[in-house]
């Protein structure tokens, strides 16, 4: 419990409401070299990174956060 | 002790443009409008008048976005009710969520499954997708406590 | 006045009694034996704090003694020694300490290696605390969640003015009784006092709730008699107190050492003696009620300041030796009274960095006096966190004693451990295992910081340790409530299987018949007449919008626009690395629109993804997850039309329903979406309808289908009848990293599409050797699933299906194969039989019977 995540349409839910999508990212590459990059190179960033989150149990729909990796809290923006 | 009874409703799910949904103009014949997202909203009616509701959401909206989808879905819901003096106390056992103040309506999860939560006078109702109907009666006598209450 | 039962003996017990006050009482002083020197343990901390007195009560290990109630005609057992704790023959551990060394279990018996099989069980018998009863049923608590805005733990006097003083929702929560543990006048009327206030305020007060843990939100679990309560809270105020600090000299685990409120407690509270001649050492400001309190109880006491250097006796304490300002003492007595300093209770606040714990009273304030505990809780009640006062100087290590009694951990552990290179507190905590017993380093935590400070250690390396949930030991069936259950879903048939005898069997998220007592005529009925499958578990979807083929074409990796309305296809899904993460089937509706099924095992992630593309690509698209809502039907077997057409007034020839296809139809009375399609080999259709029909469509079905000795057909026989066809099961017969090359799956994608999820994957492993892939296989016998396929000693393969085929006349299987030098091989050996590679498409290899 407890990662709170805020949903647009439900608002602030315990992320095991979510199913997690992981960093956000492109959604697709110039060529089969950078895609390689793009699906398996992951920043892994100390810090503030943007995620993408769904909404299983609520609204079933996609959110993209921004988490401090470090604290382990959504921040604003 | 709360009492959980078997609720007979009827669902309509339509799927829009946030900005038709925004624009909609809600159906008569007593149905509850739930904007479960930006793009669907479910309308939540006695099982004689869905066809109406139906009907009259399909026309409506259909002047808003006419790629919308509108469909009776009554099927795909189990609905179930909390009441009595208890009520709030039961739904405890089951979820996280605050339970709704009446005519509130919240969504999330209930004994761990995702629910549609709404508060009515005396009583709260929780819809869960109807292949989950039996696990809610058991969270609910078993967890919560209620009192089952068959007609 | 009434009785318990304690090791087959009758104990009288008072109102108000704890376990440990009746046992005291009646004689007992021996409550336990240490873990690995088997030393006789008795009342320490009598406040909870300690594990000296952990008891089973029922059955049931790890109970309190002093701190848990009686009722009447509880079973009460000690736990430790053998062959009873009173005269343990393994006392003799308590010289054998060369043979124990720190860091045992990392030194002793490593070779040979035979000897630590049995070693182990020997340790196994002999240490540790209770037997868990593996017979009994646990029942499993319900989990109820709350919501507050402040959670006060722990019912004192800081505790009950910081709920007091707090705004909004407050819950206060204490282990026990608020105000039973208090042993003095003062103490017990502002207990009351701010009681009376908290309830006046609002505040829900929760007792016989323990918080074992502060985790992150904050959020904390509480376990009650009859629940696990979840709390969120806005703001998490600490209130535990504090305990008298542990005393570490020579002798300081005899029974009858005491901490000075614990035996004041027993004393005042009980109206038991924790002697008849008590030293005190009153080194606190405390100490003077708890002195008043044993005098009141008739107790000879000498009270005296200094640092106790060693206690001596056998059973229990006779005589100790203090080194006061005037000079090194001795005393003969039976009860030696500690009052050395104050140890906060701060294992809860400890777990949590957040600025939303803060503490108040003893626990921050160690040592403070009732008004400075009112005060800080005040101010903490109104969101003003109290900073933490230092304790005075820990009181010193003398040169052996016990650091921590739960493990056994004495001065000399530590100086060896230290000495052998473990040089901080946290390194010191995992080789000695200090502090890791029941009491979770309550007494003994700081010790070990001061220790390594002593003997200086690196600024960073002396600190306290990390502590970690859970502060209170809690019972398994505490906290299965609810987590970790399997949540069966269920389709309307469910009822209809049962009644018919079906084996019921959980299919992942899915309860399926996994037979109906016969699978071979299951299998036979399918093939030569005409059999039913409920395939409700389908995920199902209907997708609309102008841009639903953009989504559909991105998503798959099948070229949508060539489906024309009214037909379908085969739907493989693949990640963004290529691999085949489900399939299904896509059918494309005369509006544009298009209705699509996945496995039942992914409709979730099937929805997610869609929706996923749908938001990141900006895509005008509406879709609905029609899975719960519709359930489907699978008409199956050569006279499938035939059962079809008794039921349907609808043409249902090939140009009404093509195959791969579908149209709108009514069986008996039900609009269903009929899709022609060939899982199983043969002429068959699924019937999607509304879910409140299922039952009445499967009734007539079966009644209709009489003509042809219909009967149901189950998951066993769907698990043959797709093999025979070479069909395979995502997930089963797939590894994670599977592309469709390596299942032969290349037909299902259109390579000439610009751009699909994985296609850029797809080239990129294109130009790679193709080293795995997917093949049939016979074989001479019946393998087992799962069973490893070698050539000569090397394994290059692992059977993933397989099946005795009454169709195909032969014993058939899936199964992955590695090249050998750059080539598949063709002859293995699967265990004990021969197998041979083969096409996959074992039954009507051309596949006309589908097509009828």
């Amino acid at each position: 419990m407890s990662l709170l995540v805020v949903c647009p349409t439900c608002g602030e839910r315990p992320f095991s409401e979510f199913s997690f999508g992981g960093e956000l990212r492109e959604v697709s590459s110039p060529d089969p070299a950078a895609d390689f990059a793009r699906v398996y190179l992951r920043d892994n960033v100390a810090g503030v990174q943007d995620e993408r989150w769904f909404h299983l149990l609520g609204c079933r729909r996609w959110v993209t956060r921004s988490r401090d990796t470090v604290a382990n809290r959504f921040v604003e923006g | 002790m709360a009492e959980l009874r078997a609720c007979s409703l009827a669902v309509v799910v339509c799927a829009a443009d946030a900005d038709a949904l925004d624009a909609l103009v809600a159906p008569g014949y007593g149905a509850r409008v739930l904007r479960t997202a930006a793009d669907e909203a479910l309308f939540v009616t006695a099982p004689e008048v869905v066809a109406d509701v139906a009907r009259e959401v399909a026309d409506r909206i259909a002047a808003l976005d006419d790629d919308a989808i509108v469909l009776d879905v009554t099927d795909g819901w189990a609905a179930w009710s909390l009441a009595g003096d208890d009520a709030e106390r039961a739904f405890s056992y089951l979820s996280h969520l605050e339970a709704p103040a009446n005519r509130a309506f919240v969504q999330g999860d209930v004994a761990h499954v995702g629910a549609k939560v709404l508060g009515e006078p005396g009583c709260l109702t929780i819809l869960v997708p109807a292949y989950w109907r039996e696990h809610l009666r058991e969270r609910a006598v078993h967890d919560a406590r209620a009192h089952e209450v068959r007609p | 006045m009434g009785s318990l039962r304690f090791e087959g003996r009758r104990v009288e017990t008072r109102d108000g009694d704890t376990i440990g006050s009746a046992l005291f009482r009646h004689g007992v002083r021996t409550f336990s034996r240490s873990l690995k020197s088997h030393r006789r343990r008795g009342l320490y901390c009598a406040t909870g704090d300690c594990a000296n007195c952990l008891v089973t009560v029922d059955g049931v290990p790890g109970e309190r003694a002093c701190t848990t109630g009686v009722r009447e005609g509880m079973r009460v057992q000690r736990e430790t020694g053998w062959p009873s704790t009173e005269h343990d023959a393994l006392a003799i551990n308590d010289t054998l300490h060369w043979a124990m060394p720190v860091g045992f279990y990392y030194k002793v018996f490593v070779r040979p290696r035979w000897l630590w099989e049995v070693a182990e069980k020997v340790i196994r018998r002999t240490t540790g605390t209770g037997t868990l009863p593996v017979t009994a049923a646990a029942a499993p608590k319900p989990t109820r969640y709350a919501r507050v805005d402040v959670l006060v733990i722990g019912g004192g006097v800081a505790g009950l003015a910081a709920a007091a003083a707090a705004e909004g929702r407050v819950l206060l929560v204490d282990e026990g009784q608020i105000g039973a543990a208090a042993s003095d006048p003062a103490t017990r009327a502002a207990i009351e006092r701010f009681a009376t206030q908290a309830r006046a305020a609002g505040v829900e007060l929760l007792e016989r709730h323990a918080a074992i843990g502060i985790y992150e939100g904050p959020s904390v679990p509480l376990v009650g008699p009859d629940e696990l309560v979840e709390v969120e809270a806005a703001r998490v105020i600490v209130a535990t107190g504090a305990v008298e600090a542990h005393g570490v000299f020579p002798g300081n685990d005899l029974p009858g050492v005491w901490l000075a409120r614990g035996a004041a407690r027993l004393a005042a509270l009980h109206g038991v003696s924790p002697g008849d001649r008590a030293v005190v050492v009153a080194n606190t400001d405390d100490a003077a009620a708890s002195v008043q309190t044993l005098r009141d109880a008739g107790i000879e006491v000498t009270e005296v300041r200094g640092r106790v250097l060693e206690a001596r006796g056998s059973k229990q304490v006779a005589s100790v030796t203090v080194l006061t300002p005037e000079g090194r003492r001795a005393f003969a007595c039976d009860a030696l009274v500690l009052s050395l300093g104050w140890a906060p209770r701060d294992t809860l606040l400890r777990m949590s960095p957040d600025p939303e714990v803060s503490g108040a009273g003893d626990v921050v304030l160690p040592g403070c006096t009732l008004a400075e505990a009112a005060q800080s809780g005040r101010a903490a009640g109104g969101g003003r966190p109290v900073e933490p006062r230092l304790a005075e100087p820990w009181p010193i290590l003398e040169e052996a004693g016990y650091v921590c009694v739960c493990e056994d951990v004495d001065v000399h552990d530590l100086e060896a451990a230290w000495d052998e290179g473990w040089t901080s507190s946290e390194i010191l905590k995992r080789y000695t295992t200090a502090t890791m017993g029941p009491c979770q380093g309550a007494l003994c935590s700081r010790h070990l910081s001061s220790f390594a400070e002593s003997k200086g250690a690196a600024a960073g390396a002396q600190g306290r340790t990390t502590a970690r949930p859970p502060a209170r030991a809690p019972r398994l069936e505490d906290l299965i409530g609810g987590v970790h259950e399997v949540i069966e879903r269920r389709t309307a048939l469910h009822e209809r299987h049962v009644e018919a005898g079906a084996r019921m069997d959980r299919s992942g998220v899915w309860m399926r018949p996994g037979h109906y007592g016969d699978t071979n005529g299951e299998i036979r009925a399918v093939r030569e007449r005409v059999s039913i499958m409920d395939v409700s578990t389908l995920g199902k979807f209907w997708v609309a919008g102008r841009d639903a083929r953009a989504l559909l074409d991105w998503a798959f990796p099948l070229d949508v626009g060539a489906v024309a309305p009214g037909r379908a296809r085969y739907l493989l899904a693949l990640d963004e690395a290529g691999y085949v993460v489900d399939d299904g089937l896509l059918a494309a509706l005369a509006d544009g629109t298009y209705y699509l099924t996945s496995t039942s095992g992914g409709a979730d992630r099937m929805e997610a993804s869609l929706r996923n593309w749908a938001d990141r690509l900006n895509l005008h698209v509406h879709l609905v997850n029609q899975t719960a809502h519709l359930g489907a039907i699978n008409v199956a077997g050569p006279y499938a039309r035939e059962l079809l057409a008794a039921l349907s007034q609808d043409d249902l020839s090939r140009a009404a329903i093509p195959y791969p296809g579908h149209a709108e139809i009514t069986v008996a009375g039900v609009a269903c979406r009929a899709i022609a399609v060939g899982f199983v080999g043969e002429l068959s259709y699924e019937l999607h309808h509304p879910r409140s029909r299922s039952v009445e469509l499967w009734n007539a079905l079966l009644d209709a289908g009489r003509a042809w000795d219909i009967r149901p057909h189950g998951l066993d026989a769907l698990d043959v009848l797709r093999l025979e066809k070479g069909h395979l099961f995502v997930a089963q017969d797939t590894m994670p990293d599977d592309h469709p090359t390596k299942l032969g799956l290349d037909w299902a994608v259109a390579r000439d599409k610009t751009s699909f999820v994985g296609k850029q994957a797809l080239v990129r492993m294109a130009a790679l050797p193709l080293d795995r892939k997917l093949v049939g296989l016979r074989f001479d016998g019946v393998p087992q699933r799962g069973a490893p396929l070698s050539v000569g000693e090397r394994i290059v393969g692992r059977v993933t299906s397989c099946a005795v085929s009454d169709a195909v006349g032969a014993s058939i299987g899936l199964g992955w194969l590695r090249t050998i030098d750059g080539a598949f091989p063709q002859a293995l050996v699967a265990g004990d039989l021969r197998a041979t590679v083969t096409p996959m498409h074992f039954y009507d290899a051309t596949g006309e019977r589908p097509r009828g």
